[in-house]
C-alpha cells in the first residue's frame, strides 16, 4: 500500500538536512590535497592585451599554476558553443557566433571577462597573487547599448561580425499585420524597456575538480543545473575527448534560476588545472565575482504596436525587439530576445494576426542567458502593456478590454501566428475566477483612507500565457533493492523545486508502494546516461513523466510475476490500490510482495532473475504544455516620495495536472517575488565605459521579507492537457511572467489621476516621482527609432 | 598568532587563529561545521546567521578574534540528534525552504525573534527577517512558519 | 584581507597605548562597517584594536536634562533601552531602523560616529540634538565635530569614550531609505531642545548638515507647513544611481515634515 498519492501537499524529504546545516552544497565539498583556484577578471570593459607578465604570482610562496589564454590555445583546446535552437536570420542565412573560450585571447571584450587562472594552496594565496599579474591592456572604445552597438560607428566587438549583430529573426505574418494595420481603426504604439536584473540564487556558483591519471577521467562537482548538457560541451567540445571520461555530479544547490544552467568557463579551467597539478582544484566565486562573471537576464528593448477597433477588438499585434547578448552568444543567449521572446505573443488574446521581429545584439559586457521565463517574462510584459496603455488612450476599460478578447475555450485549440499549439484552458474563467478572488471592488473604502492620507491606491489585472521548454527528452531509471529500497535516478534537476519529494511521491504513488522507500538520485551523468537537468520548467513534464513512464514499465513486467505468483494470467490480472487481482479467482498479492519475491529465486520463475523488475525509459515529449493563468495586484503609491507598496496580491494558475500543490505554491511565490524584485528594485547598471555600477547587494535590491505581499494562489484543473500522459503544464517559470505587468499597471492605475500613462522597469521611487511631478508627459516613441 | 577559547555549540574550542580569520570561516572551515553558509560579500545575505552570546549576529561580519571568549551556537548546536526543533517542524509543515541556502540563517534568526518577541504578528517577522535574503520562496511560507512555530513554542 | 595584529585592552588608556604602538593602527567597534572594508581590500592596518573589552565605554545613563550613551552601545541596546525610550524616543527609534536586526546587535553609536558615513543615521541625531561626544581628551560639541565626508574632529588615536544627548522637548526622525543597502537615501531628525529647533540632514550631502531655513520656519512655528516653500538647494547634493541630487532635495522637505509631524505627535518615529 501507498501513503501517498498525486495531488497531495507531501512535506518534502529534504527538508531535514537543509534545516539542521547538513546540507551538501558545493563549498561543503572538499577533497584531499585539493588546491584552490581563482580567476583573474579583465578590468576594461574592451581591450587588447598585449601581454601578461605571472612571473611574480609564479615567484610566490603557495602558488602552483597561472594559465593565460596563450596556454588555453596552446594547449589546442575548442570553444564552447552555443545551443541556441533559433539560429536563422530573417534571410535565410545563419546567426553570427564568435568563439567563446574558456579565457579572454589576446583581447578582453567585458569587465569580468576571465584572464587567466591562478591556482595556489589556500584560496587568500591566490587572491593575493592576483594582484602579482601583470596584464598589460591596451583599452578600445566599448559600447553598452545595443542600439548604439548597431550604429554604424559603433565600436566593432568582433572584426567578422558587422555591426554587432548576431541574429535578426523574425516570426508570424508580416504581411497580414501590415494589412490589419492598414484596415484597424485605430493604432497604438508604445516602446518599452525590460530591464537587465540577474538571478542571484544565494550560493555562489563553484566547482571543485580532479583527474584520475589511471583511468584518464575527470570528476568535476560543480552548482550547475544541467550536468548532462555541460559535461558534453566541456567533453565534446572544449576538450576533445570521449564524453565517457567525465563524471558531472551536481551536489545540493542553492537556487539556480537560469543562471546555473549555462556553460561556464570556469569548470573547464578547473578540470584542466587539476589534471596539470595531479591535485583536485577547488573554485569557489564571491559574491561581487557572481554579479560580474554570473550570466544576467531580460535587457530588451521593444515597440509593441496594437491595432485594435473602436470597440475595442484585437486586430492584431506586432513587436519589434532588441535584445542585448553581451560579448558573446552564451550557451542560449540569442534564443531569449528571438523565440524566446517570440513564441507566447499576445498572450492569451484572440489575435488574429501577429508579427515579431527579435534582434540580439552584442555590446561589451557579460553574457546573457535565460532568467526564469527565458522570454515569456518579456512577451508577456510586452503584451500586457500595449493592452493597458492602449485602455488608457482610447478611453476603455482596462478590465473590460481584456475580458472582451481572451481567446473563448470553443476556439480550442488553436495554433498562433507564433505556431504555438494552443490545446486546452479556459482563459475566461481563469480571469473572472482571478477577478472574484481578488475583488477590487472590496477595496473601495480602503482607497478612500489611502487618498485621504495623501497616497493613492491601484489594481491590475494581467492574464498570462506560458510555455515550457528545456530538452525534450528525459531518463528515469527504477532499481530495486533486496532490502526493499527503491532507488530512482532522473536525468532532470532539483534546484530546490523539491524533486527528492515530488519525484518520489510519484513513483511510489503509481507503484503502491510507501513513499519512505524510494530513494532518489539526481545531477550524475553516471546515474542516468541521459538527462536534460533544469530549465524551461521541465522538472514534471519531463523528469515527471519518464517517472511515470517507467512506473508503467515496472508494473508491467511485477503483472508477470505476479501472474507467475498468483498463478494466473498476466492478461488477467488487473493493478489497482498497490495491488495485482485476478478478477476471476479474487486471488490478489500486493507490489511490495512482488517486489520481494523478485529477489527470492525460490518464487522467481525459471526465466526471471533477482532484480528483474529494474527498468530504464527514456520519456520523449511530443509538444510543450501551455500553462497559463491570471495575476492581480493591488498597490498603494505615495507621489510625494513615489514609494509603493504592494497591499495585496492574487494568483490563479492552470498547471493541468499538480502532483504536489504545497510545492507547485512555492514555485509560483518565488517567482512573483522575483518579478517584484525586478520592476522594483532590481537593476544592472553599467556606466559609459562598461564597469558595473551594481556589483553588490549594496546597489543591487533583492526583495526582503517586508517587501513581498502575501499571495492568495489558486489553481484551475478544468482544462486537462493531453499532450503529456500525466497531463502537466510546467509551473516553475509562471511565476515570473503575470508579476512584471500585474505590479506595473497597477502602479500606473494609482497614478492615472496625474496623468501617468507609461514608466519604464524598475519603477523606481524617483521615476514614479517624477512621472507624476511631469504630469505623466511621455514620449511614447524613441527607442529603437535609430535601429530601424 | 591569537589564541581563542570559547564555546562552540556548549563544546569547549580553542584555536590559534590568524586575527583577520572572519568568523564564518572559523566555523566552516577550521570547526568543519559547514551549515553556516556564505552567501554575499557585503553583509546583506543573512546565510552565514549564527548565535553570539545569545545574540544572531552575521558571522561573515566578525572577526574569530572577536569570539574568543563568547558562546557561540550554530545551526548543528539548535538541531536534536535526530529529527527536528518545533521551529524547524513548523518551516518544514509549511514550505518555508526550497533551495535550503538560506535556511540555517534564517531559522537562527527566527529563534532569537521568538525569544525576544513570542507572539509576534507578521509585521513583526516580515521586519525581523529584514536581515535574511530569500531567493527561493517569495518569505511566505516563511513567515507562516515563523508564526506557526512560536505558538509551539509559546505551549 | 591582510593579516594584522590584534588587541583587546581593558581600559581606555590601555587602547591609546596600543593604538600609538601601532604603525597603522585602526580601533575595532563593531565592525560593521570596518570588517566589510578591510574584506574589499579598501583598508590595510597593522593592527586592530578591539575596543569591546573596555567597560568604561558601556553603558547608558539619564538624568532630568541629559542622555549619556557609551560608546561602544550597539544600536540594538540603544533601540530597546527603556532609559532612551523615556528620555528620548526618537533616539531609540532611529537605532532600531539602522541597518538590520544582526546588523545591530554589534554596531555601536561610537562607531558610526567616527566613520560618519554620509549615510549613516547617528549624526542626524547628535547634529540635531546639539549633542556633545565625549572623547579620552576633550568634549566636542556637535557643530564641531563632523568635518567632511568619512571626516571627524577626532584627532588620531582619541577615541570617543560617550555622547551627552540634550533631551529634547520635541523629537522626531524621518527616513526614506535605499532599497538595497537599507542606508538613508535622505535622513531628517527635527528636534527642539530648550525651545531652539535645529534640523540635520543625512543621506542626502557629503555630509550631515543643518538645514538653517526650516529651523528658521520651525522656531516660528513647529507644524509640518511652516516647511512648505522652503527648499534645500540641490547645488551641494550627491547624485548616484539611485536618487538624482534634485529628488534628494525634494526628499528632505518631504522628510523634514514627516518628522515634525511625527515629533508633534510625540512619537519617536523612523
Amino acid at each position: 500500500m501507498t501513503d501517498v498519492t498525486i495531488g497531495q501537499p507531501v512535506r518534502r524529504s529534504e527538508d531535514e538536512r537543509f534545516l539542521t546545516g547538513r546540507g551538501r552544497y558545493i563549498d561543503d565539498i572538499n577533497l584531499e590535497g585539493q588546491a584552490r583556484a581563482v580567476v583573474l577578471r579583465s578590468v576594461y570593459a574592451h581591450a587588447c592585451i598585449k601581454n601578461i607578465d605571472a612571473s611574480g604570482a609564479l615567484a610566490m610562496e603557495g602558488v602552483l599554476l597561472v594559465v593565460t589564454g596563450e596556454d588555453w590555445i596552446a594547449e589546442g583546446f575548442g570553444p564552447m558553443p552555443t545551443k541556441t535552437a533559433i539560429r536563422k536570420n530573417r534571410d535565410g542565412s545563419e546567426l553570427s557566433e564568435p568563439p567563446r573560450h574558456c579565457l579572454a585571447i589576446g583581447r578582453v571584450r567585458y569587465v569580468g571577462e576571465p584572464v587567466a587562472l591562478v591556482v595556489a594552496e589556500t584560496d587568500p594565496i591566490a587572491r593575493d597573487a592576483l594582484d602579482l599579474i601583470d596584464v598589460d591592456y591596451e583599452s578600445l572604445d566599448a559600447v553598452t547599448d545595443a542600439v548604439e552597438a548597431l550604429a554604424p560607428d559603433a565600436p566593432q566587438l568582433w572584426d567578422d561580425i558587422p555591426g554587432n549583430l548576431c541574429i535578426d529573426f523574425e516570426l508570424g505574418d508580416r504581411e497580414g499585420v501590415e494589412k490589419a494595420f492598414a484596415e484597424a481603426d485605430h493604432v497604438i504604439t508604445l516602446d518599452l524597456e525590460n530591464n537587465r536584473v540577474t538571478a542571484v540564487p544565494i550560493e555562489p556558483r563553484g566547482c571543485v575538480g580532479s583527474y584520475d591519471p589511471e583511468t584518464d577521467t575527470y570528476l568535476l562537482y560543480n552548482s550547475t543545473q544541467n550536468v548532462h548538457a555541460i559535461r558534453d560541451t566541456l567533453a565534446e567540445n572544449v576538450f576533445g575527448i570521449d564524453k565517457e571520461k567525465i563524471r558531472h555530479i551536481a551536489p545540493d544547490v542553492g537556487g539556480g534560476f537560469g543562471v546555473k544552467n549555462s556553460a561556464y568557463p570556469e569548470p573547464p579551467l578547473v578540470l584542466y588545472a587539476a589534471k596539470k597539478l595531479g591535485r583536485p582544484v577547488k573554485w569557489i566565486n564571491n559574491r561581487s565575482e557572481s554579479f560580474l562573471s554570473d550570466t544576467h537576464g531580460r535587457d530588451q528593448i521593444s515597440k509593441v504596436e496594437l491595432a485594435l477597433d473602436g470597440d475595442g477588438t484585437f486586430r492584431a499585434l506586432r513587436t519589434d525587439t532588441i535584445g542585448n547578448l553581451g560579448a558573446y552568444c552564451a550557451t542560449i543567449g540569442p534564443f531569449t530576445p528571438t523565440g524566446g521572446s517570440a513564441r507566447t505573443q499576445g498572450g492569451p488574446y484572440d489575435f488574429p494576426v501577429m508579427y515579431y521581429r527579435g534582434r540580439a545584439v552584442f555590446i561589451n559586457t557579460g553574457p546573457m542567458d535565460p532568467y526564469r521565463g527565458a522570454g515569456r517574462p518579456e512577451a508577456t510584459f510586452q503584451t500586457e502593456r500595449i493592452i493597458e496603455y492602449a485602455a488608457r488612450q482610447l478611453g476603455l476599460d482596462p478590465i473590460e478590454i481584456r475580458r472582451k478578447n481572451l481567446m473563448r475555450p470553443e476556439k480550442l485549440p488553436h495554433k498562433t501566428s507564433m505556431g504555438l499549439n494552443i490545446d486546452c484552458g479556459d482563459f475566461p474563467k481563469v480571469f473572472e475566477r482571478t477577478l472574484k478572488l481578488a475583488d477590487p471592488g472590496s477595496f473601495a473604502e480602503r482607497a478612500e483612507q489611502i487618498k485621504t492620507a495623501g497616497r493613492r491606491f491601484g489594481f491590475a489585472i494581467a492574464p498570462y500565457l506560458e510555455c515550457t521548454g528545456g530538452g525534450p527528452k528525459e531518463f528515469a531509471g527504477v532499481a530495486f533493492g533486496a532490502d526493499g529500497t527503491v532507488s530512482l535516478s532522473v536525468g532532470s534537476q532539483s534546484t530546490g523545486m523539491g524533486h527528492e519529494t515530488s519525484m518520489a511521491q510519484l513513483l511510489a504513488a503509481r507503484l503502491g508502494i510507501p513513499f519512505e522507500r524510494v530513494e532518489y538520485h539526481q545531477a550524475d551523468t553516471d546515474k542516468t546516461p541521459i538527462g536534460g537537468g533544469h530549465g524551461g520548467s521541465r522538472g514534471m513534464e519531463l523528469g515527471g513523466n519518464a517517472v511515470a513512464q517507467a512506473a508503467g514499465e515496472v508494473i508491467e513486467k511485477a503483472s508477470g510475476l505476479a501472474a507467475h505468483l498468483l498463478q494466473s494470467k498476466a492478461a488477467d490480472l488487473t493493478f489497482e490500490g498497490g495491488s495485482f487481482k485476478d478478477s476471476g479467482s479474487g486471488a490478489s498479492v500486493s507490489m511490495v510482495e512482488v517486489i520481494e519475491a523478485s529477489f527470492d529465486s525460490e518464487r522467481l520463475p525459471d526465466d526471471l532473475e533477482p532484480g528483474c523488475l529494474d527498468t530504464g525509459s527514456t520519456f520523449e515529449r511530443g509538444e510543450i504544455s501551455i500553462p497559463n493563468g491570471c495575476h492581480a495586484a493591488a498597490v498603494e503609491v505615495d507621489p510625494k516620495t513615489g514609494a509603493i507598496l504592494l497591499l495585496g496580491y492574487w494568483v490563479v494558475d492552470d498547471f493541468g495536472t499538480i502532483i504536489n500543490p504545497l510545492l507547485a505554491d512555492g514555485q509560483v511565490m518565488g517567482g512573483v517575488a522575483q518579478g517584484i524584485g525586478q520592476v522594483l528594485t532590481e537593476n544592472i547598471v553599467f556606466d559609459d565605459s562598461g564597469q558595473l555600477i551594481t556589483g553588490s547587494l549594496m546597489d543591487y535590491g533583492l526583495p526582503r521579507a517586508d517587501g513581498v505581499p502575501d499571495m492568495v494562489i489558486e489553481y484551475y484543473e478544468g482544462a486537462p492537457t493531453k499532450k503529456n500522459p500525466l497531463g502537466v503544464k510546467g509551473a516553475g517559470e509562471a511565476g515570473c511572467v503575470g508579476s512584471l505587468p500585474a505590479v506595473v499597471n497597477a502602479v500606473l492605475d494609482a497614478l492615472k489621476e496625474f496623468g501617468v500613462v507609461h514608466i519604464d522597469i524598475p519603477l523606481t521611487s524617483e521615476k514614479v516621482w517624477r512621472a507624476v511631478q511631469d504630469q505623466g508627459a511621455h514620449d511614447p516613441k524613441g527607442l529603437i527609432e535609430g535601429a530601424l | 598568532m591569537p589564541k581563542i577559547a570559547l564555546s562552540v555549540n556548549s563544546q569547549p574550542v580553542s584555536h590559534d587563529v590568524e586575527g583577520r580569520l572572519l568568523l564564518v570561516d572559523f566555523i566552516r572551515e577550521v570547526l568543519g561545521l559547514t551549515g553556516t553558509h556564505v552567501g554575499c560579500d557585503t553583509s546583506q545575505c543573512g546565510a552565514c546567521v549564527v548565535h553570539v552570546n545569545g545574540q544572531p549576529v552575521k558571522s561573515c561580519t566578525l572577526l574569530a578574534v572577536q569570539a574568543d571568549g563568547a558562546d557561540v551556537t550554530t545551526i548543528e548546536g539548535v538541531s536534536p540528534d535526530q529529527g527536528l526543533n518545533p521551529l524547524q517542524q513548523a518551516f518544514h509543515e509549511k514550505h518555508g525552504l526550497q533551495c535550503g541556502f538560506c535556511t540555517p540563517g534564517m531559522v537562527m534568526t527566527a529563534m532569537a525573534l521568538i525569544e525576544d518577541n513570542p507572539d509576534p504578528s507578521d509585521a513583526d517577522i516580515r521586519h525581523g527577517l529584514e536581515g535574511n535574503i530569500c531567493r527561493c520562496t517569495g518569505y511566505q511560507n516563511i513567515v507562516e512558519a515563523v508564526r506557526t512555530g512560536a505558538k509551539v513554542m509559546r505551549g | 584581507m591582510q593579516d594584522f595584529e590584534y588587541q583587546k585592552p581593558k581600559t581606555v588608556t590601555e587602547a591609546g597605548d596600543a593604538f600609538n604602538a601601532q604603525s597603522d593602527g585602526s580601533f575595532l567597534a563593531g565592525g560593521q562597517t570596518l570588517i566589510p572594508v578591510l574584506k574589499q581590500g579598501l583598508a590595510m592596518p597593522s593592527g586592530l584594536i578591539d575596543l569591546a573589552g573596555i567597560e568604561d565605554l558601556q553603558g547608558i545613563t539619564a538624568t532630568e536634562s541629559t542622555l549619556t550613551v557609551g560608546a561602544m552601545t550597539t544600536h540594538a541596546r540603544v533601540a530597546a533601552s527603556p532609559e532612551v525610550q523615556k528620555a528620548i524616543p526618537a533616539l531609540a527609534g532611529l537605532a532600531g531602523g539602522i541597518g538590520d536586526p544582526q546588523v545591530r546587535n554589534r554596531g555601536t553609536l561610537g562607531g558610526s560616529l567616527a566613520n560618519n558615513d554620509p549615510s549613516a543615521d547617528y549624526p542626524a541625531a547628535v547634529l540635531a540634538l546639539s549633542a556633545v561626544v565625549v572623547t579620552d581628551k576633550r568634549r566636542i560639541p556637535a557643530d564641531g565635530f563632523f568635518t567632511g565626508m568619512f571626516e571627524t574632529a577626532l584627532d588620531e588615536g582619541e577615541l570617543i569614550t560617550d555622547v551627552e544627548f540634550p533631551v529634547a522637548e520635541r523629537a522626531a526622525y524621518a527616513k526614506f531609505p535605499n532599497p538595497a543597502s537599507r542606508y538613508a537615501v535622505a535622513g531628517v531628525f527635527v528636534a527642539r531642545v530648550d525651545g531652539a529647533v535645529r534640523v540635520a540632514v543625512t543621506g542626502a550631502g557629503p555630509g550631515v548638515f543643518r538645514a538653517a531655513e526650516m529651523e528658521a520656519a520651525l522656531d516660528k512655528d513647529f507644524q509640518a507647513d511652516a516647511l512648505e516653500g522652503i527648499a534645500v538647494s540641490e547645488a551641494d547634493l550627491i547624485a548616484d544611481i539611485h536618487a538624482s541630487a534634485g529628488y534628494r532635495a525634494h526628499l528632505i522637505g518631504v522628510m523634514a515634515g514627516r518628522a515634525v509631524d511625527a515629533a508633534n505627535a510625540n512619537v519617536g518615529a523612523a
